[in-house]
């Protein structure tokens, strides 16, 4: 068990993890908007739900309002059946170019690195390697 | 006090700690970040809004405080880099600096750059309107002593001032010049380090 007065330290290829995803958030929103207009839990759900993101809630709605400003989405207060508004977000012309240029960046350079990673794949590494020696 | 009466008072209390939060923002888009702050907790909690419910949903969402500091970040950081006002880059420069150690040595270096352009620009001032007390002052009595001197007293000067009333263009030009450079070197740094949200980052990862 944990003790609280010493938190764990994290791994270091966890923070890594952590940066990364932090780092793919944006692409991601502009991805999530791509079919359609959705408001900020919709996005987080859909962005929970199409890939393994953990994503800070309070981290989103000042990132959605960014991407607004830098024109790349524009919203919209719609009101819904719940009994309160909701504020949709869609992709502004701007913002469709932007994640197309994002994709084709996130997937050269995905394909690079698959390419110098593939030594390290668990398949190609002896398992005596990866066993930790005393 | 019954379930949703204080439930309802904890919402109001977050959503009002965030809009004093917020205050340095425009009046319309803090509205706008509230009211959909506020929509995001109800949809969060639609069908249970026990205590329970909205505590974990409002934990989600981090502090009031933080939130906001996220927002007010990335809101002033991008109004300095469109903006030609020194003002809002000094506030945004000073806020970078309670943020980061880069942020700190901009704000050191952009601090001495206005001060040594802004006491030039000043003495360019001061020679037009006081050009007898004010401006170089070289005292020479060989072989005994010399001094020099660059600034402005309450009466004339006694030495002997070699540039003269040249030195008001070139006090003007000089610090404005290096008011100017200044300027642009925080501009330029905001731009820099920001891109892409290395600045704002510096709030966001944390969590």
């Amino acid at each position: 068990m944990n003790d609280p007065r010493n938190p764990p330290t994290p791994d270091p290829a966890e923070k890594w993890e952590v940066q990364l995803r932090k780092g793919s958030l944006e692409l991601a929103i502009l991805a999530a908007l791509w079919e359609g207009p959705l408001y900020g839990l919709e996005i987080l759900r859909n962005l929970e739900s199409g890939s393994d993101l953990v994503v800070v809630e309070g981290t989103v709605y000042p990132l959605l309002t960014r991407l607004r400003t830098l024109g790349l989405l524009e919203s919209e207060w719609v009101e819904s059946d719940s009994g309160h508004p909701r504020k949709y977000y869609r992709l502004t012309n701007a913002g469709r170019r932007r994640a197309l240029a994002m994709t084709r960046i996130w997937n050269r350079f995905s394909a690079s690195m698959s390419s110098l990673l593939a030594p390290l794949s668990p398949n190609a590494v002896p398992q005596e390697t990866l066993e930790e020696k005393p | 006090m019954t379930n949703a009466a204080e439930s309802e008072k904890t919402i109001d209390e977050y959503l009002a700690t965030l809009r004093r939060q917020l205050r340095d923002l425009m009046d319309e888009d803090v509205r706008d970040i509230v009211e959909e702050i506020h929509a995001h907790i109800l949809d969060k909690t639609s069908g249970d809004r026990s205590p329970e419910k909205i505590a974990s949903a409002l934990n989600a969402l981090g502090s009031p405080q933080k939130l906001a500091l996220r927002y007010h970040t990335d809101e002033l950081l991008q109004r300095a880099q469109l903006s030609r006002s020194p003002a809002l880059l000094f506030r945004s420069i000073l806020r970078w600096a309670s943020l980061s150690l880069g942020g700190m040595i901009v704000f050191m270096l952009s601090g001495v750059g206005y001060c040594i352009g802004g006491v030039i620009f000043v003495m360019g001032l001061l020679k037009a309107f006081f050009p007898r007390q004010a401006g170089l002052n070289i005292q020479y009595d060989p072989p005994h002593s010399w001094s020099a001197g660059f600034g402005a007293g309450s009466g004339p000067h006694t030495g002997h001032d070699p540039i003269g009333l040249w030195l008001i263009p070139v006090c003007l030009v000089l610090g404005g010049g290096i008011l100017f450079l200044t300027f642009r070197f925080g501009i330029w740094t905001l731009r820099f380090f920001s891109r892409p949200r290395r600045v704002a980052a510096a709030v966001a990862v944390e969590d």
